[in-house]
């Protein structure tokens, strides 16, 4: 049953390919019916109320896959973000669109192979998949701007790849295979060095996938020349499952260390602190969107970095926020620019009159992302500040803390530039952004408030 | 139902109905207040012999619905009952037309309702419930007066506030030394932590009977209050409830003993009390004000015989307690007829209203009479038996207080001359009687004066069961010590000479302590005190305003930490990050490989 997850979108992409395309209104459709029943089946696994296991698919092949609650966390996300995306991008016409659909379809099956790799060459095999769709995603238009980004991506993915095949490279020598539980034992050894070599170079892989501070120089322009709806697909899955689901894989392989902890822990709050510092600078609103991913991941990282259980627990849940809240802010941000033509914030200004549902859904999401209670994002924050506090890391606690401040600083001068303040003349005449963007936006935010509110429930469903 | 959840209910109810009324339908708050206050007398009359305690759950935590209705409280409810019944009455002349009469009447009701829970309450908690609700009553009837009148209301509400507080602290430490908070069931031995129970709580009750140095918004809200508020509250009934906690306090809460040094800060309070206060009113010029400090001073006489702590000094400042609420009433609520009948309380331009308000003058020298210490009415005997106490712990006392007596007996000499006789100056405005309800109060009161003065066995044996077996002999008939009586009467007639002495020198009654007044040495103090310079209230204003100032430069600091320093840090830090992301890929790749290697070196190291 399993491997639907992974042949449908596929099969998918095939089956939409070889029927005529017309106006790629059944496209549409099809693929927004491919992320449906993925949400659905991914909600139903987590309840329990269908099993995953079993059914002749499984009989028939030898590529054994892992599924567990995490996983399954991943697939339910990919089936919200991919459907949200493909919604922001239902104004897409001709050629974009096709391809826009296709490749989203190609992405998912990545994504979905991401969430179900059960050794170290497929993780890579898949992590290659997402980034290679993403490439040409960035650069849908084919315009300047999304060449550049979409360059420097590749140029910064070439180099993760080259670290992660030499990480693949030691784990062959050192392992013995290259399944997760045969790395997990190598890794276990006292004193085999290439191992934790290997780990490093796959680390560092991730990082740069991810984009967390050092790693991330890619990451703002790719999100900032990227497509609105591009944008919302790579900063709401696409680098997520690529950069950090692996790293939540990778390190759950590798025996608790001081000095794994200590790596995470400062590539973490150094992404938390220049993400939102730089963020703070910014005039563009995508790129600060952009900014605040690198700050929101290094929370995630930092809460890894923990190595306990209950940071485990925080850095999925915050997955979980971080994708719902960013996605949301990356639909509102394609409704400003589709609806005013700029994204530049100093231009915008009072669009709460003339864009109700997007300001308020706004608000929601970035209070949310500030960590301000009742609503999801501070429950995680929470979890994550207490689980560095209880694990020893009180500074690192307090820098996490402090930086929430600046988050709430940042967005909050998003939300007064762009919805409050006096309408600008030259926006007179804008008008609210169309149902493809406004149902996704509502939809996430209720998520948002309903997460808030019932978190532990969340929390059972795909984490503990 | 029972009684006791009666005498607190029904005044409740009916002052909350009396709000409710609307202001057009004459006479029908009036009768409900006639009514409510009447039903209390007749109730306080009718269970006061009688014995009753309840006892119902409630929060838990040690705080019990518990009343306690014995000798005592019951002595003290049917004094609040009498007193409420004629302030009511006469309220009801006084307050008539005014647009506010419907609230004063509700706060009035509702004060009544509060006393007696207080007084009734057998558990601390439900005790400092009832007194807190009184503060708000307060404020009510003090803000209604005058316009400005909101500012005395905040001030008696701050001091009132703040000595609850102590009150509060002091009754959760004794509840923790003594593991309850029925008050029938504490009775702790004085030293180390239960003193600081009993200051705390000695704060409270001092506070709530105005003494120093608690005392300086009640005269400023005789002036600025509706009269009948003064009649009622600081003169009767806070009185009633503050004095009536301090003798708690120090016969059954804890073990006061005539030798602990609580016992003589308690008597030092009251002297300095009772001279200090009266001083102050030796110089007033308004009628109202000068009844004011007496109020205050009198409330020394009461303290210094409570702090005694032998008998005898204990049973005349309760049987002072009682005395002091008639008399005090009684001249209240004269002054206000005076100011209503003739417009002012300037002393010096009133004049020879005796013979035009000749019932309103007899009452108020009986009234003085009774104040000042003058056989036979019923101060004189109260403060015999204060002088007695306080002789027994030391003759300074003594000598206070009976300093107190002779600058009593002056300042009223003054303020009967000046009202009641003499000559009226400026015009001659045809001044009347006052009205039947207004009289009847003060008759009676008048009445009770010399009713307790001549068989003064009736209060006495009434107060003296509340001491039980300390007590080995009745107080009443005449005094024991007949040099006590001597030097009482020596003092008054000096006070006669004085008070001649200063109208021949000045010329006029209303200066007659004007040689006093201006004093050499005396006068500045006089000045700085009328200006307020020794009023804590004002003293603690200033302290706070300056560290207002203080803390708002603080404030600045941390503004400025805030919103400049940490503002430009972050957009410096921000600004070097965007010169860093120049969009230069090389950069870029160099920063990740630098990454990488650090990472790998660090992990494999």
């Amino acid at each position: 049953m399993i491997y639907l997850f992974i042949f449908i979108p596929f099969l998918a992409l095939i089956v939409i390919n070889l029927l005529p395309q017309g106006e790629g209104e059944f496209a549409g459709w099809a693929a927004l019916a491919v992320f449906s029943a993925q949400l659905a089946a991914a909600a139903l696994a987590a309840c329990g109320l269908i099993g995953l296991g079993g059914g002749w698919l499984d009989q028939l092949l030898h590529f054994r896959l892992l599924s567990d609650r995490t996983g399954l966390l991943l697939l339910f996300l990919a089936g919200l973000v991919g459907g949200t995306a493909l919604l922001s991008g239902w104004r897409l016409r001709g050629a974009s669109r096709s391809n826009f659909i296709n490749l989203l379809l190609i992405a998912l099956t990545g994504i979905n192979g991401l969430a179900l790799a059960s050794d170290l060459f497929s993780l890579y095999v898949f992590i290659e998949v997402v980034a290679v769709s993403s490439f040409v995603l960035i650069a849908l238009f084919r315009e300047r701007s999304g060449l550049e980004g979409s360059f420097k991506y590749l140029m910064m993915s070439a180099l993760a790849s080259v670290l992660m095949l030499s990480a693949v490279a030691c784990f062959l020598v050192a392992a013995d295979g290259m399944s997760f539980a045969a790395v997990r034992a190598a890794l276990a050894v006292p004193g085999n060095y290439l191992a934790r070599a290997a780990l490093g170079l796959f680390l560092c892989g991730l990082f740069i996938k991810g984009g967390l501070v050092p790693f991330h120089g890619w990451l703002p322009d790719a999100y900032m020349s990227a497509p609105a709806p591009v944008s919302v697909f790579l900063a709401g899955i696409a680098t997520k499952a690529a950069g950090l689901f692996t790293l939540v894989r990778l390190v759950r392989l590798a025996p608790a260390s001081a000095d794994l902890s200590a790596v995470l822990l400062l590539v973490g709050t150094l992404s938390i602190v220049v993400g939102a510092l730089a963020a703070l600078g910014q005039r563009d609103m995508k790129r600060m969107l952009a900014y605040s991913s690198i700050s929101q991941m290094g929370y995630i990282v930092a809460a890894l970095g923990t190595g306990s259980a209950l940071g485990n627990a925080a850095a999925l849940f915050h997955f979980f926020n971080h994708a719902v809240l960013k996605s949301q802010l990356f639909v509102n941000a394609a409704a400003v620019e589709e609806q005013t033509g700029t994204r530049d914030m100093d231009r915008l200004g009072g669009l709460a009159a003339r864009l109700p549902v997007t300001g308020t859904t706004s608000v929601i999401a970035i209070l949310s992302t500030a960590g301000l209670p009742p609503l999801s994002g501070f429950w995680s924050k929470l979890l994550i500040v207490i689980a560095l506090w209880t694990a020893g890391h009180q500074f690192y606690a307090a820098i996490a803390l402090l930086a929430s401040g600046l988050t709430l600083a940042y967005f909050l001068s998003l939300q007064r530039r762009v919805f409050f303040g006096r309408l600008r003349p030259e926006l007179e005449n804008v008008k609210e952004a169309g149902a493809a963007l406004l149902l996704p936006a509502l939809g996430l935010s209720a998520l948002t408030v309903g997460v808030g509110l019932v978190f532990p429930f969340i929390l059972g469903m795909f984490i503990k | 139902m029972n009684l006791i959840f009666l005498t607190i209910l029904l005044p409740l109810a009916a002052g909350l109905l009396t709000l409710a009324v609307p202001g057009r339908w004459r006479g029908v708050r009036e009768a409900l207040l006639l009514l409510a206050t009447l039903a209390g007398l007749v109730s306080a009359l009718l269970f006061y012999k009688t014995t009753l305690t309840v006892n119902l759950p409630w929060v838990g935590f040690g705080l019990e619905l518990s009343f306690r209705l014995y000798q005592f409280s019951a002595f003290i409810v049917l004094a609040v009952a009498v007193f409420s019944f004629l302030v009511a009455l006469y309220s009801c002349w006084s307050m008539a037309g005014r647009p506010s009469a419907g609230q004063f009447f509700a706060y009035l009701l509702l004060t009544v309702a509060f006393t007696n829970g207080a007084v009734l309450a057998d558990n601390l908690i439900l005790f400092l419930f009832f007194g807190e609700a009184l503060l708000l009553t307060i404020f009510g009837m003090i803000i209604i007066g005058r316009p400005g009148a909101w500012r005395t209301a905040v001030k008696a509400f701050i001091i009132v506030g703040a000595a609850d507080l102590c009150l509060m602290f002091g009754v959760i430490l004794t509840g923790k030394l003594a593991g309850t908070f029925a008050m029938s069931q504490i009775n702790l031995p004085l030293g180390g932590p239960a003193s600081l129970a009993f200051i705390f709580m000695m704060i409270g009750a001092l506070a709530k009977s105005g003494s120093m140095p608690f005392h300086t918004w009640i005269p400023d809200a005789a002036l600025d209050a509706p009269l009948p508020f003064m009649a009622l509250l600081p003169a009767a009934l806070e009185k009633l409830l503050g004095i009536y906690f301090l003798a708690r306090l120090t016969l059954d809460l804890f073990q006061l003993r005539p030798e602990s040094w609580l016992s003589t800060l308690l008597m030092v309070i009251g002297a300095l009390t009772i001279v200090l206060a009266v001083m102050m009113a030796l110089i007033q010029k308004d009628y109202k004000k000068l009844l004011s400090y007496h109020a205050i001073s009198q409330v020394g006489y009461m303290i210094l015989g409570i702090g005694t702590a032998v008998p005898v000094g204990i049973v005349g400042g309760l049987f002072h307690l009682l005395n002091n609420a008639m008399y005090k009433s009684c001249l209240f609520l004269s002054g206000g007829s005076v100011e209503e009948q003739a417009g002012t309380t300037d002393l010096t331009r009133l004049g020879g209203l005796f013979s035009k308000m000749p019932v309103t003058g007899a009452c108020f020298v009986v009234a003085a009479l009774s104040i000042s210490g003058v056989p036979p009415f019923n101060g004189f005997f109260s403060k015999e038996l204060v002088y007695a106490g306080a002789l027994e712990r030391g003759w300074t006392f003594y000598a206070a207080a009976l300093a107190g007596s002779f600058l009593t007996a002056a300042s009223f000499l003054k303020l009967g001359h000046a009202v009641y006789f003499g000559r009226a100056s400026g015009q001659d405005n045809p001044v009347k009687e006052a009205a039947w309800p207004a009289l009847l109060p003060m008759i009676v009161i008048a009445g009770g004066c010399v009713l307790f003065g001549v068989y003064n066995a009736l209060p006495l044996h009434a107060i003296e069961p509340v001491l039980g077996a300390r007590l080995a002999h009745s107080f009443a008939g005449g005094p024991e010590n007949w040099w006590l009586v001597l030097a009482t009467a020596v003092v008054i007639g000096l006070a006669l000479a004085n008070h001649f002495y200063g109208v021949k020198r000045s010329g006029k009654a209303a200066g007659a302590s004007d040689h006093i007044h201006y004093a050499p040495g005396l006068a500045p103090v006089y000045d700085l005190a009328e200006k307020k310079y020794f009023d804590p209230y004002d003293l603690g204003l200033k302290l706070a305003g300056a560290l207002a100032q203080f803390l708002y430069w603080c404030d600045r600091a941390i503004d400025w930490l805030y919103e400049s320093l940490a503002v430009g840090l972050a957009a410096a830090f921000s600004g070097l990050l965007r010169w860093c992301h120049s969009g230069n890929l090389s950069n870029y790749a160099v920063w990740a490989l630098a990454g990488a290697a650090a990472v790998i070196y660090y992990i494999i190291r």
